[in-house]
């Protein structure tokens, strides 16, 4: 919200208080302010125009202007026609800034001399409006601008949602003057009643029909107005909070929204059906033409403002064009009403439309508030538009306000706070906020808060208004601690037991990303992983619609990323959790389990890429090993995502950990990538609860023996399967057994490949000799050539 | 047969001006070669000579045979100096040659920043505790105090994937369910996470991101505890010389509810264009727990009260490493979580 500093001088005495002063305290109260800005127009002075003649030759309309400006006159020249002869104006003089930043220089323009230039409200930063120039009501010539418009310092202040009240300039004031401990000079309800006759209330008949949505409605009658422009000081009031002037009647009613937040409405009495107001909800098929020209189609979840025939206004939100108050008019029916928050909040939203009055109405405003904001604008009609206000208004108010009364123990303050705040400055600082502080007979306190703040209802609401205005800067930190007689002893975090997998990935030149888990649904499908995807009904966009299913998309979508940017070697991973929809009626919490995806491009030609699979086996192993989980095992396995010759089942325990494999052709290309990816993607939970602790393992005392094994065999027995039956044939001494290498040509016969094992032979016991391992040898060939009809090399 | 003596003062004089270890290595052979040597080869036909004549050719020969290798020894040291007062020269390389690329990953700058917190919340005994990113509606809004219709409701936009479930929009509904599974108080636990908000994505938000929050309820906790544990932190994180101010702010799980500001860390405090002139960094939200929330919990307001404080690891990351722009932290370009 817009806060103008001027404004607040209407309520309290600000001398000696800089708007940059004021600004740090409404901070500290909790009215944040984000930014400050000074128009300062000390170097402005006041001219008023003799002569407007139309530029001759300029090819754009120009006009040329004889300015009095007290001791002397200058021609200055103008884009706008609108300072007529006799406009008081605002002059900057050649050498002055303007405060929009422009510094105003003596020009000649097409043969005429051109010193200083004419100010419109959009150059002096006191609006948005920059159609023509400022022109002022009074002022005498020559004199400064500042002896007819203050200085002016706009705050933009983020108001929080439980405090309606402070989005109008008096409660704003009100908190500023409860910080500087100055009284504030006005009340909340304004002593100001109509007197003219008959009663209000016999000109107009006001209905509700549902007090949840609507609990007070005030119509106010007003006759025999002026309608015309409202008075300088108000437009520029209003400019400065970024409202347009339009005319005194509808700007008044604008005006009391920024001062107490009461947002108002004028209809032109002699449209109304009647006259009479009826707030019902929307029939189908209802429209309205409104205030912005626009016409809205209405539904019957929608409050409205009806007369005896159709709708006149969208409650809470915006008036009808029909029933405006225009020069034409003459009797008005001024509107203060309460209506719901939420149900505002709903039309709003369902318009599309947010105004100032919805921005209230939604936070809830206190019906109270509605019979100050009818007084106030009411008087300044009477005053400013020499209306004559009806006595005895209709208010019809079917749901009155309950006053609320909260209970304090007043040690609950320093209890709460941490520090001693003295009793008197307590009860001080709740009277300052209007709150009635009554010390019963056992100490406790019974408050009763002001109309105005509905948002009170507990005894840690009365220690906040305390606390803030107390000061929490005032507040010592400290460290909790005393002796305790019961703890959770500490265990580590996932994630910091995770970090022995992230150092194995860093060491192997795998780097971590955190990739969005919001995906789109329909690549899901095209990769046929979208079975138990959850997608959102409100999404941003289609691409960001659905919960990822696996973390492989998102790593070779970030894969392609860094190709796209001249990276061609990538080895990424990522943990993170991926969400399964479990099966069932109706929606419910998915499975969200912890996940290790891998993936990495295999260079080119390095023999049809089949080591990235192995260097994949080897990565994913290390990873195992870290956390000390028992090795996995690998099973052929075929799944959409990966290559079907290329593919492993990764399994713990028995327990299938996920898939380890190179990536299916179609998905590379899907994903716009050429060349082999290899990637896996496991459960990291499962791993966790498999981790054992590290036992050590007493050093060999004997040497060990190497041996070498050149295995021939057919292309398709595997070498897991070679293994197997090396450590079956080989008994005890056989400590350890790798293979390292696989060849196939000339010298294997057609069919056949080569698989070279080194094995490691030991015995705990003693040193073994030549001849005891020759034995063991013996037998693993024979084993080898039983099962696999294999045959060796040398 | 020669004469030991002048074989000596032969090798000797071979052994002078012998040049390399492998000019030793032949004289070492010529003259000490066990069987070949020349100087074993001086007890030939020993057996032949009477008893004191052998004595005395023994002898000689074993004077003999000490002083080569006496001199050997020397030689070597001397070449072996020679070749060390020279090393500046012959071994000398181009230090200003790069090493080659170490070739290691990296660990994301969220997950070191996540951490970086962790361990100091830790060291102040507050311990991890996780829950589902998929909630209910109860937990995300009603248990925390933000009713259907709440004008607050309007800072959490959620996705919805049905009426009663959505993205969790903070990770406080992990709070509710530490305090439901702890049950009984002393409670400090923090609560790192992803989380999700109806946010277009831009510079400085996105629709995704992640939070930690923390939670301590015991007895006769206040505002000043919460202001220690927050100035810790800071301070832990960022260096001793940074403030923490609270301001006056409004959440409906807290009461009374702040704000929590650092000093920039560019100008300290005295206002500067990164802080745009405030002098302060808003960091998150904080406050002490609402009565309600702690029943909700299952924990009696009138027995224990508790704060509760929450930010974004984005955020804290991006004041620590001066990143600009939030988007990066997910793009996956690896030029930026390189340098990291």
């Amino acid at each position: 919200m817009r806060i103008s500093y001027e404004w607040l001088g209407d309520f309290l005495d600000l001398d000696g208080v800089t708007p940059k002063a004021a600004a740090e305290v409404l901070t500290r109260l909790g009215i944040e302010v984000e930014s400050l800005l000074i128009v300062d127009l000390s170097a402005i002075v006041i001219g008023k125009v003799l002569e407007q003649k139309p530029h001759p030759k300029s090819r754009n309309p120009l006009w040329i202007h004889q300015v009095d400006l007290g001791d002397h006159v200058q021609q200055i020249i103008a884009g706008a026609p609108n300072a007529v002869p006799g406009s008081l104006v605002p002059v900057a003089l050649p050498g002055t800034t303007v405060p929009n930043g422009k510094i105003v220089k003596d020009m000649n323009i097409a043969g005429f001399k051109a010193s200083g230039m004419l100010c419109s409200a959009s150059e002096l930063t006191l609006g948005e409006d920059h159609s023509g120039i400022l022109i002022l009501d009074r002022g005498t010539p020559g004199e400064p601008l500042t002896t007819v418009i203050p200085n002016q310092a706009i705050m933009e202040a983020e108001i929080t949602s439980n405090r309606p009240d402070e989005m109008g300039h008096l409660g704003v004031a009100r908190e500023l003057a409860a910080g500087l401990d100055r009284p504030l000079k006005r009340d909340f309800m304004p002593a100001f009643t109509g007197t003219a006759d008959p009663p209000g209330r016999d000109l107009v008949k006001v209905s509700i029909d549902d007090p949840d949505l609507c609990s007070r409605y005030i119509g106010g009658v007003i006759k025999s107005v002026r309608v015309g422009p409202s008075p300088d000081w108000m437009q520029r009031r209003l400019r400065a909070c970024d409202v347009r002037p339009i005319n005194n009647i509808v700007d008044i009613t604008n005006y009391v929204l920024l001062e107490y937040a009461q947002p108002l409405h004028a209809f032109d009495l002699a449209k109304l059906n009647g006259p009479a107001i009826h707030v019902r909800r929307a029939r189908e098929g209802e429209k309205l033409l409104c205030l912005d020209g626009e016409v809205r189609q209405l539904t019957p979840d929608m409050l409205v403002i009806a007369d005896a025939l159709r709708p006149v206004a969208i409650a809470g939100v915006i008036g009808g064009e029909e029933t405006a108050v225009t020069g034409a008019t003459v009797d008005i029916l001024l509107e203060s009403a309460t209506f719901n928050g939420p149900s505002v909040r709903q039309t709003s939203r369902a318009l599309g439309l947010r105004t100032e009055a919805s921005a209230r109405f939604e936070r809830a405003l206190p019906p109270e508030l509605a019979l100050a904001g009818a007084r106030r604008a009411a008087s300044l009609i009477a005053e400013l538009a020499g209306g004559s206000v009806h006595r005895e208004w209709a208010d019809v108010y079917p749901r009155p306000q309950e006053p609320v009364r909260v209970n304090l123990r007043p040690a609950l303050i320093d209890e709460v706070l941490g520090t001693h705040v003295p009793l008197e400055e307590a009860e001080s600082i709740l009277k300052r906020l209007n709150f009635h502080v009554k010390v019963m007979g056992d100490g406790e306190w019974d408050v009763l808060p002001p109309v105005f703040r509905l948002d009170v209802s507990i005894p840690e609401d009365l220690v906040e208004e305390v606390g803030r205005v107390y000061g929490y800067d005032r507040v010592p930190p400290t460290l909790p601690g005393r002796r305790r007689d019961r703890w959770t002893p500490a265990a580590p975090s996932m994630d910091r037991r995770l970090d022995a997998v992230r150092e194995v990935l860093a060491g192997a030149g795998f780097t971590e990303t955190w990739n969005p888990a919001l995906v789109s649904g329909r690549k899901l499908e095209d990769l046929r992983i979208a079975a138990h995807a959850m997608r959102i009904e409100n999404p941003l966009s289609d691409d960001m619609n659905t919960l990822r299913t696996s973390l492989l998309p998102s790593l070779l979508d970030a894969i392609a990323l860094n190709r796209d940017r001249g990276e061609i070697v990538v080895s990424i991973y990522e943990i993170a959790s991926v969400f399964l929809a479990k099966v069932g009626d109706r929606p419910t919490q998915p499975d969200e389990p912890l996940r290790l995806g891998v993936a990495f491009t295999v260079l080119q030609g390095s023999d049809t890429g089949r080591f990235g699979f192995y260097h994949a086996k080897t990565v994913l192993d290390a990873c195992v090993a870290s956390l000390a989980a028992p090795p996995p095992t690998y099973d052929r396995a075929s799944t959409d995502l990966f290559h079907p010759g290329r593919c492993a089942a990764v399994v713990m325990d028995g327990k299938q950990l996920g898939y380890l494999g190179e990536v299916h052709p179609t998905v590379t290309a899907g994903a716009r990538l050429d060349g082999r990816v290899v990637a896996f993607e496991i459960d990291v939970e499962a791993v966790l609860a498999a981790s054992r602790v590290s036992r050590a393992q007493p050093l060999p005392r004997f040497p060990g023996v190497e041996r070498d094994l050149a295995v021939v065999v057919e292309d398709t027995v595997a070498a897991g399967a070679i293994l197997a039956t090396v450590k079956e044939s080989a008994g005890d001494l056989l400590e350890q057994a790798r293979a390292f290498d696989e060849y196939r040509g000339a010298q294997v016969p057609e069919g056949h490949k080569s698989v070279a094992f080194t094995l490691t032979f030991r015995s705990p016991e003693r040193t073994l000799t030549d001849a005891e391992v020759d034995r063991v040898m013996a037998e693993i060939k024979l084993g080898l050539e039983k099962r696999h009809s294999a045959r060796f090399r040398e | 047969m020669s004469d030991p003596s002048a074989l000596t003062s032969e090798a000797l004089a071979a052994i002078g001006k012998a040049q390399t270890e492998h000019d030793l290595e032949r004289i070492e052979v010529e003259y000490l070669g066990r069987k070949s040597g020349r100087v074993s080869k001086l007890l030939e036909g020993i057996g032949k000579l009477g008893a004191e004549e052998k004595a005395a050719l023994g002898k000689a020969v074993n004077d003999a045979k000490r002083a080569v290798e006496g001199a050997l020894a020397g030689r070597r040291a001397e070449l072996e100096a020679s070749r060390l007062a020279d090393l500046a020269e012959t071994e000398a390389i181009d230090i200003t040659f790069p090493g080659p690329a170490l070739g290691r990953g990296h660990i994301h700058v969220l997950t070191q920043v996540r951490r970086q917190i962790e361990t100091v919340l830790e060291s102040l005994g507050y311990q991890v505790e996780l829950g589902p990113e998929v909630e209910t509606e109860w937990y995300n809004f009603e248990a925390l105090n933000i009713t259907a219709g709440h004008p607050a409701r309007e800072n959490w936009d959620s996705f919805y994937f049905s009426p009663e479930l959505l993205l969790r929009a903070h990770t406080s509904p992990v709070q509710i369910r530490a305090m439901q599974r702890i049950k009984e108080p002393p409670i400090y636990v923090i609560t790192p996470g992803r989380s999700y908000r109806r946010d277009a994505p831009e510079a400085t938000r996105l629709p995704y991101f992640s939070q930690v929050e923390g939670l301590a309820v015991d007895k006769g906790l206040t505002v000043g505890d919460m202001k220690g544990t927050l100035l810790y932190m800071i301070q832990s994180l960022y260096g001793r010389d940074r403030k923490v101010r609270v301001r006056p702010s409004y959440f409906p799980f807290t009461e009374p509810s702040f704000e929590f500001d650092v000093t920039c860390g560019i100008c300290g405090g005295m206002g500067c264009k990164s802080c745009r002139h405030k002098g302060w960094l808003e960091v998150g939200g904080c406050g002490m727990v609402h009565p309600q929330v702690l029943r909700n919990g299952g924990v009696d307001p009138t027995q224990w009260s508790g704060y509760a404080w929450g930010f974004g690891i984005e955020r804290m990351a991006m004041l620590k490493h001066d990143v600009d722009d939030i988007r990066l932290f997910y793009e996956s370009d690896l030029r930026f979580l390189e340098q990291f």
